[in-house]
């Protein structure tokens, strides 16, 4: 008999002599086993969504074009007061909006992950880290594609980034994808059971993205840059943006720091999602 | 080949009734869970129920249980928390082996995608690798009957074409464990054939738990039956007739109906078994007396009567008319006594009821009707899958002078 489970009220139990760590290598066999279904998700919701709309992928490429229009326009009529940069703006706000949108996009996706998936949690059983992964995946994407765009306004100002930072920034972005994970399973299992948390994580993601440094560099001491001392998304989008840009970086501590915080928040996310997965089916 | 798949001990599962609750306790439990607070979950806190309480059964490969139940009686719970969708409340499941589970056939399909996608997630969700998919796609397609609309977007699918493609997955998956839930309610009548045939199949070699109210499905597949009421089991064995006529005596006879134009009026039905006697259960093969008295308006010179015998279901069986036994009712106006006797009831033993009809002689109009007017219990020690059981008259011998015989022999006869 090649699999054996039991169904207790404390969740699945399995017989194992070595218990060292159990949740933790449960965890790992779930997603070694998932990996295929993550994929397949992944696919379906890329092919599903794109299918039916005339412009297609065009549509990711328009939402930050608008945006950097926007702030381009408020820039030189005078409503925002950002500091001239050594590099052209538009180019240093495109950057820091794509690494931004791994990070949004992936969390808004990942949260609604579970509630999307709603009729099929109650009728089937498979494991569930496969939608938060698959969701968040959603994030690459939107940062591949965005990064083409990156690509195009390079070549229209006729400079280069630092090849080798470049490189770098890509690991860099790992510490940032594991954040979207960690939030992301929070997210969707709170959004499971209260509704009110996709309204609200909108709005943390509006107000996250005016008070970092992303598309404006914040210095001086003002409050507000105080605060961004304390800021792990500032390191996480900021590092891999300086090495794209400069090839160095000025806040290497603090940056490692923040991976280490990401790594935390990963690992307590999932295990919190691992853990509660039993129960969330009777109340979605 | 026969070891133990399925042990369910004890197990119960609340659920709560108001979503203000659920939001509560979902919450509650899920941070007590994460930080390893005891949970006290053998109780019920206030707003919630017990959706199944303490059932137990085993079942061995090439069991079939057949599960049923009034609607709500807890038969889906228990199938889900064989699945592993929820955790029980208290007791314990083990399953051995793989578990395939029809829940609800489309679960899971996504409406933008073609039925070739589809079978592809479906799979993956069921935990198939792609190379398992790849060899079983043509057998799917092939038991799906949906050639030609494989890669069409599933959203533009009939819900009888979901259900092909959901049963065609989940049969092709040679499953240890297979639950199916009444999903086939939707298919065509030949389909439904075939799943039954497919179920009758994986169930040689696995532990299946079959939902249905379909009683003729029942009976013909299942070893062994449990019959839920409200989240307890009632029954559970391998008597399935007893299992069926528990289920069915749950029932309150559905509301006679009586219609017509009026000229006529039916003063009493009784019926009686070969004594005389007045009686509401027969056995198997005994005669049943129908004692009407009537009364026909006088301008009614020849009423034909009809007699009408229906299934739990409502579906009308039989019929007994007295102008095709070439009967002649002779009416003047005065209350008449209209006795018939079957002297030989060969209906499959369960409960039907008696429907009574008065038409005028040209029967063209309907005097009175009184529909599923009595009822009457067929007790018998089997329960068959058809609602007549004819009683032959059999022979069997050598070959020489065989009475009954396939066609094949008899050819291989006229050649020797």
């Amino acid at each position: 008999m090649d699999s054996k489970v039991i169904y207790t009220p404390k969740g699945p139990a399995y017989e194992t002599r070595f218990r060292y760590l159990l949740t933790t290598r449960l965890m790992l066999r779930e997603l070694i086993t998932g990996r295929g279904l993550i994929w397949r998700l992944f696919i379906r919701d890329f092919t599903a969504k794109y299918r039916q709309s005339a412009l297609g992928i065009a549509w990711a490429l328009i939402m930050p074009l608008v945006t950097i229009v926007i702030f381009v326009g408020m820039r030189q009529s005078g409503i925002l007061n950002i500091k001239a940069t050594d590099i052209p703006y538009p180019l240093y706000a495109l950057i820091g909006l794509t690494i931004w949108s791994l990070f949004s996009v992936g969390l808004a996706a990942g949260a609604n992950s579970l509630i999307n998936a709603g009729s099929m949690i109650v009728k089937i059983n498979f494991p569930k880290i496969a939608l938060v992964f698959s969701a968040t995946g959603q994030g690459i994407v939107e940062l591949l594609i965005r990064t083409a765009l990156v690509a195009l306004v390079f070549v229209y100002y006729q400079t280069t980034p630092d090849w080798l930072g470049t490189l770098l920034a890509l690991l860099c972005l790992i510490p940032l994808y594991l954040m979207t994970v960690g939030l992301g399973f929070f997210f969707s299992l709170l959004g499971g059971v209260l509704r009110d948390i996709g309204n609200m994580l909108n709005m943390l993601l509006m107000g996250g993205l005016l008070i970092t440094p992303i598309l404006y560099p914040i210095n001086g001491s003002s409050l507000l840059a105080d605060l961004n001392n304390w800021n792990p998304f500032n390191y996480l989008i900021n590092t891999p943006r300086d090495l794209v840009l400069r090839g160095h970086t000025d806040h290497l501590v603090e940056f490692g720091a923040s991976t280490v915080l990401s790594l935390i928040i990963f690992y307590i996310g999932w295990r919190f999602f691992y853990l509660a997965q039993t129960k969330i089916a009777e109340r979605i | 080949m026969s070891e133990t798949l399925i042990k369910v001990e004890n197990i119960s599962k609340k659920f709560c009734l108001s979503t203000k609750h659920t939001m509560l306790y979902g919450t509650t439990d899920i941070i007590k869970g994460f930080v390893g607070a005891r949970q006290d979950t053998e109780q019920l806190r206030k707003g919630e129920f017990w959706a199944i309480n303490d059932i137990s059964f085993e079942l061995k490969r090439g069991e079939t249980l057949g599960l049923i139940g009034a609607n709500g009686s807890g038969k889906s719970t228990l199938l889900k928390l064989l699945n592993g969708i929820f955790m029980p409340d208290k007791g314990r499941i083990e399953i051995n082996g793989r578990l395939g589970a029809l829940i609800e056939v489309g679960a899971g399909f996504h409406p933008m995608l073609t039925g070739r996608e589809n079978i592809y997630i479906n799979g993956s969700i069921l935990g198939f690798k792609k190379k398992e998919i790849d060899q079983k796609l043509d057998a799917i397609i092939d038991f799906s009957e949906l050639h030609e609309f494989i890669d069409t977007p599933v959203r533009h699918y009939s819900s009888g074409m979901h259900v092909r493609l959901g049963f065609a997955i989940a049969a092709q998956m040679k499953p240890d464990v297979l639950l199916i839930d009444e999903v086939l309610a939707v298919g065509d009548v030949g389909f439904r054939a075939k799943c039954i045939n497919a179920i009758n199949e994986i169930s040689k070699s696995a532990a299946v738990i079959f939902v249905s109210h379909q009683m003729q499905h029942i009976s013909r597949i299942c070893s062994d039956v449990c019959v839920m009421q409200k989240g307890h089991s009632k029954y559970i064995g391998d008597k399935i007739s007893h299992g069926i006529e528990l289920y069915f005596s749950k029932f309150e006879r559905q509301e006679k109906i009586i219609s017509g134009s009026g000229k006529a009026t039916i003063n009493n039905i009784s019926l009686e078994d070969h004594k005389g006697k007045e009686t509401k259960q027969i056995n198997y093969l005994d005669s049943l007396t129908i004692n009407l008295l009537i009364n026909v308006e006088s301008e009614i010179k020849r009423p034909v009567i009809y007699i009408g015998f229906l299934t739990q279901e409502s579906r009308l069986i039989a019929h007994c008319c007295s102008e095709y036994n070439n009967v002649t009712i002779h009416n003047t106006g005065e209350t008449m006594n209209v006795l018939v006797t079957f002297p030989e009831m060969n209906f499959n033993p369960g409960i039907y009821a008696v429907s009574i009809a008065i038409y005028n002689e040209e029967q063209t109009e309907i005097l009175t009707h009184h529909f599923s007017v009595k009822e009457l219990r067929i007790s018998g020690v089997f329960v068959g899958v058809a609602p007549i059981q004819l009683n032959g008259k059999w022979t069997t011998g050598k070959q020489q002078n065989i009475s009954i015989s396939t066609n094949k022999n008899i050819i291989k006869n006229g050649e020797s």
